[in-house]
C-alpha cells in the first residue's frame, strides 16, 4: 500500500511516500510563487528517490496553506490535522504538539488516537514564527541552525523587551552596536520566541508527551528555552520536524484507503 | 458550486454600497431615511410614517486611512469602518442618525461624528444595563422622546395608531423572514447560510415594504430547488456585528453550514414578533430587551447562553463558531466563561478573532477546516 502526503507550506514544500509502516522518501524544496508547481515539483522528487512514478501512489492527501491547489491530491486536510497525525505516528505518547512553521504558530491537544480535540493558532503576527528568526538569524549573520546552536554558548544572556518583529529587530542592532556577543543576542532572540509560543501552548493546556513539529524545531535554542519555560521535556521526533505534516497526510492517506 | 439566483444576485447589489436603489426609490418618493447602529434600537419606532430605518454598514470598506487619523489604534475596526464611510460621505443621504452609546468605541464614533460631520438630526437612546420594572419605565422615556424629537424634526407622525401600524407591519416582516429562517432546521437545508446572511443584511440596508416582495421571491426560489446543500458540519454562528456574507461563504467553503445565527445582524432571537397590548412604545421598550442579547448587559450572561444552547439543540448544530471583531471588549470578555460553558455542555467551540473588513482568509480556511476535522464530522 503505497501513499503520499504533499504539505504546500508559506516558505516550503514538503513530501512523504509510505509504503505501509515505511517511510519510502522524502523531499523538502522551497516553495514557489504557485503552490501546483512546487507541489508537482517536491513529488517528482520524492518519486524518483523511491524510484516510483505517480501511478504507484494510490492515495495522496495534500496540506499547507496551499492544500487546495494541490491538483494531484486525492483530498486535502488542514494542516493542524496532519501535524497531529504525523506527531502521533511518530510519538504514540504524544499528546501536546507545537508546530512553529514559516508563518504561523500552533498549538493542539491530541486524543490517544491522535486526533486533534482542543488547538490554537497565531497566525496574524509575526512573533512567535519562523519569520521571526529569521530576520533576526539574518541581522546576526547566522542561517537558522547556527542561530540555535550559537545561542546555547551564551555567556551572559540578553533578553529582548519586546516580541514584535520590527522592535526586536532594532533592539539586535541595538547589542550588536553595543558590541554584546553575537550568542548573548541569539539567546535573547531564541527565548523572546519561546516566551511567545510559550503563552500559546499554555492556551492549550499542557499534557505530556510534548513533542514539536516544524522548522523551528531544528533551533536547539528555541526547544531548549521552552522546555524551561514550560517546565516539560519535548520530546525529539525520529525525523526532519519539517516534514511531519506531509507524514502526517500521508498516513491520513493511509488511513482513507483502510491501512 | 451552487449559481447564485436572480434574487441572490439583487440582495448582493443591495449591499455593495449604504445608498443602494431601494433605499434611493423611498427617499425619491418623500421618504426618510434614519441610520441606526446597534439593534437594540426599535426598528418600528424609525418605520412609521414617511421614516425607515437603514442599519449603518461599511460593506466593501477598503481602508480607514481618514479615521484613523480620529480613533484610538484600540477601537475597533467597525467602528472604524462606519467614521471612515461617513467622512468619506457615503451617509450622505441618510437624513438622521438614532445611536445607543452600545459601548466605549461607539460613544467615540458618536463623538467624532458630532465634532466632524455634525448631523442635522442625532439622537442617541440612553440604554441601561440591567433589565428590571425601573429600566423598561426609564426606556418608555427614552423612546418617548425619541419619538417627539423625530415627529418635530421631520413632522411626521408617531402617534400611538401609526406607531402600532409600524409594529404591525415589523411583525409581518419579520414573520417572513423568520419563515425563510427556518428552512434552516431541516436536516437537509435548501439554503445556505451565506444566502440566508445576504437577504438578511439586504433587509436591514434596505426600506421594508420594499424588500419583502424580493425575500417572497427568494423564498419561492429556494422551496423550488431539486437538491439541498450539501455539508459536513451545521454550525451556529455567534458573535458581534456581522456583515458581511463573505465571512459565512469562507466558513461554508470548508464544509461548515452555518445554520443559526446569534449575532447582533443575525435573525435570533433579534426577529421575534413585538407583543401588541396597549402602549406601543412600552411594548417597543420591553422588545427591545427581549430581543436583546447583547453582552453589555449585566446580570444577562446565564440567559444568553441558555439561549444559545437551546438555539442550537433547536436546529441541531454539530458546532459552535464565535466571532469577534478584534478590540471588541464586550464579547472579548463574554467569550471567555461563553466558551467554557457550551464545552461543558459537550458543544464544540471555535473562537475566530476578526476584522469588519474581510481578510486572511487562508488562515480562516484552516481555523474552520481543522474545526471540522476535529468534530469527526
Amino acid at each position: 500500500m503505497i501513499v503520499a502526503g504533499c504539505d504546500v507550506g508559506s516558505l516550503t514544500t514538503k513530501a512523504v511516500i509510505l509504503n505501509n509502516k515505511r517511510i519510502l522518501s522524502q523531499a523538502i524544496i522551497s516553495s514557489g510563487f504557485k503552490p501546483e508547481e512546487s507541489a508537482r515539483e517536491v513529488m517528482a522528487t520524492a518519486l524518483s528517490f523511491a524510484g516510483l512514478s505517480t501511478d504507484d501512489i494510490q492515495y495522496c492527501v495534500g496540506t499547507g496553506y496551499g492544500r487546495e491547489r494541490i491538483p494531484f491530491v486525492s483530498t486535502a486536510l488542514s494542516e493542524i490535522a496532519c501535524h497531529a497525525k504525523g506527531a502521533h505516528w511518530l510519538l504514540p505518547t504524544a499528546r501536546t504538539v507545537i508546530d512553529i512553521g514559516g508563518q504561523d504558530c500552533k498549538a493542539m491537544k491530541l486524543d490517544a488516537q491522535g486526533n486533534v480535540v482542543r488547538f490554537f493558532t497565531n497566525d496574524k503576527c509575526a512573533a512567535g514564527t519562523g519569520r521571526f528568526l529569521e530576520v533576526m538569524a539574518n541581522i546576526l549573520g547566522f542561517d537558522l541552525d547556527e542561530l540555535g546552536k550559537v545561542s546555547l554558548q551564551a555567556k551572559d544572556p540578553l533578553s529582548l523587551a519586546s516580541t514584535c518583529t520590527a522592535w526586536a529587530q532594532a533592539e539586535v542592532i541595538h547589542h550588536l552596536n553595543a558590541k554584546r556577543t553575537k550568542s548573548d543576542i541569539a539567546s535573547a532572540v531564541n527565548q523572546a520566541m519561546a516566551a511567545r509560543v510559550a503563552i500559546l501552548a499554555r492556551s492549550v493546556g499542557i499534557e505530556k508527551d510534548v513533542c514539536m513539529t516544524g522548522g523551528v524545531a531544528k533551533n536547539a535554542g528555541v526547544v531548549s528555552a521552552l522546555e524551561r519555560l514550560l517546565d516539560v521535556k519535548i520530546r525529539r521526533l525520529r525525523i526532519d520536524p519539517q516534514l511531519v505534516g506531509a507524514l502526517g497526510a500521508a498516513v491520513h492517506a493511509r488511513q482513507k484507503i483502510g491501512g | 458550486m451552487r449559481m447564485p439566483t436572480k434574487t441572490m444576485r439583487l440582495f448582493d447589489d443591495l449591499l455593495e454600497s449604504p445608498q443602494n436603489t431601494l433605499v434611493e426609490q423611498a427617499s425619491q418618493d418623500g421618504r426618510i431615511p434614519i441610520g441606526y447602529s446597534c439593534a437594540i434600537v426599535p426598528e418600528p419606532l424609525i418605520m412609521a410614517d414617511r421614516l425607515f430605518p437603514v442599519r449603518l454598514h461599511a460593506t466593501g470598506v477598503t481602508g480607514t486611512e481618514m479615521a484613523d487619523n480620529y480613533l484610538s489604534s484600540f477601537v475597533c475596526s467597525y467602528t472604524r469602518s462606519l467614521l471612515e464611510f461617513a467622512m468619506d460621505d457615503r451617509y450622505e443621504y441618510i437624513q438622521g442618525w438614532v445611536f445607543v452609546p452600545s459601548c466605549a468605541h461607539m460613544q467615540r464614533l458618536i463623538d467624532n461624528l458630532e465634532y466632524l460631520r455634525k448631523p442635522a438630526f442625532s439622537h442617541v437612546i440612553d440604554v441601561p444595563r440591567k433589565v428590571n420594572d425601573v429600566t423598561i419605565a426609564w426606556m418608555v422615556e427614552e423612546l418617548s422622546m425619541l419619538a417627539e424629537n423625530l415627529s418635530s424634526h421631520f413632522s411626521v407622525d408617531l402617534g400611538d395608531e401609526s406607531l402600532s401600524r409600524a409594529i404591525a407591519e415589523w411583525n409581518s416582516f419579520t414573520e417572513i423572514v423568520r419563515s425563510v429562517g427556518e428552512l434552516r432546521k431541516r436536516t437537509h437545508p435548501p439554503l445556505t447560510g451565506t444566502e440566508f446572511h445576504t437577504m438578511l443584511m439586504s433587509t436591514l440596508a434596505s426600506p421594508k415594504d420594499l424588500i419583502i416582495p424580493k425575500i417572497l421571491d427568494f423564498k419561492q426560489e429556494v422551496q423550488q430547488r431539486g437538491s439541498p446543500v450539501d455539508y459536513r458540519a451545521r454550525l451556529m454562528l455567534v458573535g458581534g456585528h456581522l456583515h458581511d456574507p463573505g465571512f459565512i461563504r469562507i466558513i461554508e467553503s470548508q464544509g461548515g453550514l452555518v445554520v443559526a445565527d446569534r449575532f447582533c445582524t443575525g435573525s435570533i432571537p433579534g426577529l421575534m414578533p413585538i407583543e401588541m397590548n396597549g402602549d406601543p412604545i412600552r411594548n417597543l421598550a420591553e422588545h427591545s430587551f427581549r430581543k436583546t442579547l447583547c453582552p453589555r448587559m449585566m446580570e444577562e450572561f446565564h440567559r444568553r447562553v441558555e439561549s444559545i444552547i437551546e438555539t442550537a439543540r433547536e436546529y441541531k448544530v454539530d458546532g459552535v463558531v464565535i466571532e469577534i471583531i478584534k478590540f471588541c471588549d464586550l464579547w472579548g470578555v463574554d467569550a471567555m466563561p461563553l466558551i467554557t460553558a457550551l464545552r461543558k455542555q459537550g458543544i464544540p467551540v471555535l473562537k475566530l478573532e476578526r476584522e469588519y473588513r474581510l481578510g486572511s482568509e487562508g488562515q480562516l480556511r484552516t481555523r474552520v477546516q481543522a474545526f471540522i476535522e476535529s468534530m469527526g464530522t
